[in-house]
């Protein structure tokens, strides 16, 4: 017998290393439990190879990704740097662009508004204060492009001005808030008549000839009336401010407050074509009209 | 002492491969370098040494691991026998056709753990074949790696060599 087991040795032992596990699976593969002395100790005695082992892996590949990894970053980081103005630099023009396309996207809405009149659209190229100290701008269009002295030059908040010189490709604004600017108006509200008249300061100019009896009030919006002959009627001007209404004369004492701020005006309209006021009543109103 | 140094190498090599696979993958791929090692048994060492460091090894992969008890032990000691039934069919030498078994004895591994697991465990958890794409790339993984363990385990094996003094000296 003792023979027999010598002589299968191998045999055996390979048996019953492969047996025992088998059975010691199947034993606790559906009832899982505790670990042995045997395991803990394996694992107390096998943990800190792995933690050695999972320590210098780990650390040398942080090491690896922390410096070695970089020796590149620095010229990455200037290419990305570089990328990085251009982005911003492009996203400005896009900015501008979007800036100005919405403006004229308002113009274009103003122009629609008032369908009987011409409108000519025009840039911004100058902005000079003339020898004679006139406020002027200088815009793109001229008498080769239709515009001619003393056509009424708009946006769409309200009145820049008007035309005051032109050459073949260019002309000069009068800017509203100008000493030598006058405007005829009238307050929306209670359609009382005034002047407005340029201070020489862009976000002030004074209203003339306003009786002092008028009904108005400070905030009140002014529009031309088209009574001067130069401006189409119900364009904006500007808001009444710092109304005084003195004890003795004729006329009230007021600012006003233009509805278009001069100096930031990029693209403006030329009104080249508008509806005069005509001196004949409607039919209603006209002397063979009057009622029993 | 060769079988527990065998053992510990298969420790340390399972150590090395887990906080490799950390980094490297982020776990979307293994290797089983434990296969590679009882390959390596089963080609290189006797009956007896061979089937003892294929058991430590399963049975410290089973600890590691967490898997049930005697599993890996159980495949590890089946691959051994496997081996050694292919190396005296055939004669397997270097590295290629090492890789070879190294890549099949990882597919034993992973389709005879899939297969025991699957007998013992409810039908709702149990591993199906979804599995046979990751276990296939899992073998070629071994397989590829499977070189620095050949080489790893060799100069192990220098060091227990005893040279017997011949004639000359």
């Amino acid at each position: 017998m003792i023979a027999l087991l010598r002589r299968y040795r191998e045999l055996i032992l390979v048996s019953v290393l492969l047996l025992v596990p088998l059975a010691v699976f199947f034993a606790h593969a559906r009832r899982p439990s505790e670990r042995s002395r045997l395991d803990r100790a394996v694992i107390w005695l096998t943990t800190p190879v792995e933690r050695a082992v999972g320590w210098t892996v780990t650390g040398s590949l942080s090491a690896w990704r922390s410096y070695v990894a970089l020796r590149n970053a620095h010229e990455q980081a200037m290419a990305m740097s570089q990328e990085v103005n251009a982005l911003r630099l492009e996203r400005q023009q896009l900015l501008a662009e979007r800036g100005e396309a919405e403006r004229l996207r308002r113009l274009l809405s103003f122009a629609e508004q008032a369908p009987e009149r011409t409108y000519l659209g025009a840039r911004v190229i100058g902005v000079k204060l003339g020898p004679t100290g006139l406020q002027l701008l200088t815009v793109d269009r001229g008498s080769d492009q239709g515009v001619a002295r003393m056509m009424p030059v708009v946006v769409a908040d309200g009145v820049v001005g008007r035309v005051h010189a032109v050459t073949g490709s260019t002309a000069d604004v009068l800017v509203l808030s100008d000493r030598n600017s006058s405007i005829g108006v009238r307050v929306e509200r209670t359609r009382a008549r005034a002047n407005v008249r340029g201070l020489g300061k862009p976000d002030s100019c004074r209203l003339d000839y306003a009786l002092r009896a008028e009904d108005m009030i400070e905030g009140d919006l002014l529009v031309t009336s088209g009574t001067d002959g130069v401006f189409p009627r119900g364009v904006p001007v500007g808001r009444v401010t710092q109304l005084h209404r003195s004890a003795h004369g004729l006329f009230l004492d007021a600012r006003v407050k233009p509805a278009v701020d001069v100096t930031h005006v990029e693209e403006v309209m030329v009104v080249t074509a508008w509806e005069r006021p005509t001196d004949a009543l409607p039919a209603a109103l006209g002397p063979g009209a009057a009622g029993p | 002492m060769k079988a527990l140094a065998h053992v510990l190498v298969a420790l340390g090599l399972v150590a090395l491969q887990a906080a490799v696979l950390t980094w490297v993958g982020g776990g979307a791929f293994s290797v089983a370098v434990a296969a590679c090692c009882v390959v390596w048994f089963g080609l290189n060492e006797g009956n007896v040494d061979g089937s003892v460091s294929a058991a430590g090894t399963g049975y410290v992969l089973d600890l590691v691991t967490g898997a049930p008890k005697g599993l890996h032990t159980f495949l590890c000691v089946l691959l051994f026998v496997a081996t050694r039934a292919v190396a005296a069919a055939v004669d397997v030498r270097g590295r290629g056709p090492f890789a070879l078994l190294s890549g099949l004895g990882a597919l034993l591994l992973s389709v005879g753990a899939m297969l025991l697991t699957r007998y013992t465990s409810s039908p709702d958890v149990a591993p199906g074949a979804l599995l046979l794409p990751r276990m296939l790339v899992e073998a070629a993984a071994t397989a590829a790696a499977s070189p620095l363990v050949w080489t790893l385990l060799r100069r192990v094996d220098l060091l227990f060599d005893r040279e017997e003094p011949g004639l000359l000296r």
